[in-house]
């Protein structure tokens, strides 16, 4: 088979499933038991699409974004672990034993490209302040279908028409400080938003608690939820203490101005 | 007590279906730097743009307010922003003051987060493959299509749900509130859980992957380790604070986004990451 004819094949399968959870965000056409049977369908061997796509879900069953960040790109192993089988006739297992490789690979390519679409942040708020809704949607969709997705599209082409070996010469070309700082300042950017919110939201009076949840996550290593539990214990006993002083400070004034609340009493 | 959906006027029921569909958009735009926030404007968008039609000010403060920092799983996402719709209408009719919709959002995001992750990853999705991984080892593609309806259903029932009482609870938990004049204590409450979970999400979202080695006399130190041998993540907080003094003096967050970009790069070519 042409290989790439091929690869623009599996960049077709990418946007597709890539498009349709872009607009449900339901994350379920990007997992391994939805795109390896679709790679498939379109390569022609859809029967070895629906069981390697039982063995790719196993495989990335247990990995899971945490805090939106994707260890090992399951989407694009997926279709490269079907397509690696399909074109060049080798065992599933084969084609499964190179899908993690290359699924860490792709993490490494679109990491370090992940700085760079977090610099665009400023333009987003710019252009949601125009207050103009339709032209903010109207160039954040397309952006989101088409431009976002520009850096697997050139990773997966590489790898099935060149081979994995074209990519790890392609990767092994850049500099390695390079792809440190990137990856340095990708993890450092996340302080910028919450910086933004920080100056937003902080009072000398409370700005204590900060450190009483950052101190619990940590030092103590506790998720967000039992912290959730201990800040709601906390934001509980300060409402209720607001709450007696203000009925203290109403009786006091009620004592003080005598006849009026009396009045009042009688009046109910 | 709670109004029914059916209650609601013909606006509210135009402006909540809108966002349902709206709600859907959680990933656009996602970007490291404020995550969600795209996403967030938009599902907020009617609410903002019908709330605030007459008042061009105050409906560009709102957009600001929803392009900051969000992040969360996608089905609790629906039932934030309809919660901050009810909020917007306070704002606007009583003036719950902004910063109390800013601590809600802060407070809500990283435990529904962590929640409806396990939910619906370490426990739904686990289901759904596993009783799709069955069929499609036998060579069967029902197994997909069974995976698809038992993965999607739920999560749109959700947030079909979230989306109606995000609002309903809202606003009558709100009203309670300012009826029984006790929205400074809540204010200050919200603050209390606002700011303690931007201080976890700091600590464990936040890195400074600091990797500087320097040699004194033979002995080479790694002050990243040091320092964190000191406190966990030390460096987190120290950039936080240090970026809020400079949004402080009016920097605006494009000079930020593009100082933090040459840091890093700058940084690890003279090796201390």
């Amino acid at each position: 088979m042409n290989m790439v004819g091929a690869a623009l094949k599996c960049i077709f399968v990418y946007w597709l499933v890539q498009g349709i959870d872009t607009m449900t965000s339901d994350q379920t056409f990007t997992r391994p038991i939805v795109v390896a049977p679709i790679a498939g369908l379109i390569l022609g061997e859809f029967q070895t699409g629906i069981v390697m796509g039982a063995a790719l879900e196993s495989i990335f069953m247990g990995i899971s974004a945490i805090g939106g960040v994707v260890p090992a790109d399951a989407c694009t192993s997926s279709i490269l672990a079907v397509a690696f089988t399909i074109l060049t006739g080798t065992s599933a297992e084969e084609g499964l034993a190179l899908a993690m490789p290359i699924g860490t690979l792709m993490s490494s390519f679109s990491s370090m490209f992940t700085p760079i679409f977090a610099s665009l942040a400023p333009f987003w708020e710019k252009l949601a302040l125009e207050m103009k809704p339709k032209k903010f949607i109207g160039i954040l969709l397309p952006f989101q279908l088409f431009i976002s997705r520009i850096v697997p599209t050139i990773v997966l082409f590489i790898a099935v028409a060149y081979g994995i070996d074209g990519l790890q010469t392609l990767l092994g070309q850049l500099p390695g400080w390079l792809r440190a700082g990137l990856g340095a300042s990708s993890s450092m950017m996340t302080a910028i938003g919450f910086a933004i919110t920080t100056a937003m939201i902080w009072s000398n009076e409370t700005g204590v608690y900060f450190f009483v949840g950052y101190v619990l996550a940590a030092y103590l290593g506790l998720g967000n939820l039992p912290i959730a539990i201990f800040a709601a214990a906390i934001a509980f006993v300060t409402f209720f203490r607001d709450k007696q002083t203000n009925d203290l400070k109403t009786e006091l004034t009620g004592k003080v101005a005598g006849g009026v609340a009396n009045d009042e009493e009688d009046f109910f | 007590m709670a109004r029914k959906y059916n209650e609601l006027s013909a606006e509210e029921k135009r402006i909540l279906k809108s966002m349902y569909w709206r709600s859907h958009s959680v990933f656009w735009g996602f970007t490291m730097t404020k995550m969600e926030a795209n996403g967030f404007t938009i599902t907020l968008t009617p609410a903002i743009e019908s709330i605030y039609a007459d008042d061009l000010d105050e409906k560009r403060e709102a957009y600001r307010r929803h392009q900051n920092f969000f992040n969360t799983h996608a089905v609790p996402f629906a039932f934030i922003a309809s919660l901050v719709y009810a909020m917007e209408n306070e704002h606007k009719k009583n003036g719950l003051p902004a910063q109390t919709i800013e601590n809600v959002k802060a407070a809500l995001m990283g435990p529904t987060a962590g929640m409806f992750d396990s939910i619906f990853f370490n426990c739904i999705r686990i289901i759904a493959a596993g009783i799709g991984i069955g069929l499609c080892a036998q060579g069967n593609f029902l197994g997909t299509i069974m995976f698809i309806i038992l993965y999607m259903v739920p999560q749109e029932i959700t947030r079909f749900l979230f989306i109606r009482y995000g609002y309903i609870l809202g606003t009558e938990f709100i009203d309670q509130i300012f009826q029984s004049g006790l929205m400074n204590s809540l204010t200050k409450a919200a603050s209390v859980m606002g700011l303690m979970m931007i201080g976890a999400m700091t600590a464990s979202m936040v890195r400074v992957p600091l990797n500087w080695e320097i040699n004194i006399g033979g002995a080479v130190t790694n002050i990243g380790d040091t320092l964190n041998s000191i406190f966990p993540n030390l460096l987190g907080p120290i950039l936080l604070f240090f970026l809020v003094s400079q949004i402080r003096k009016g920097r605006r967050p494009t000079q930020l986004v593009l100082g933090i970009l040459a840091f890093g790069i700058l940084g690890a070519f003279v090796g201390i990451f």
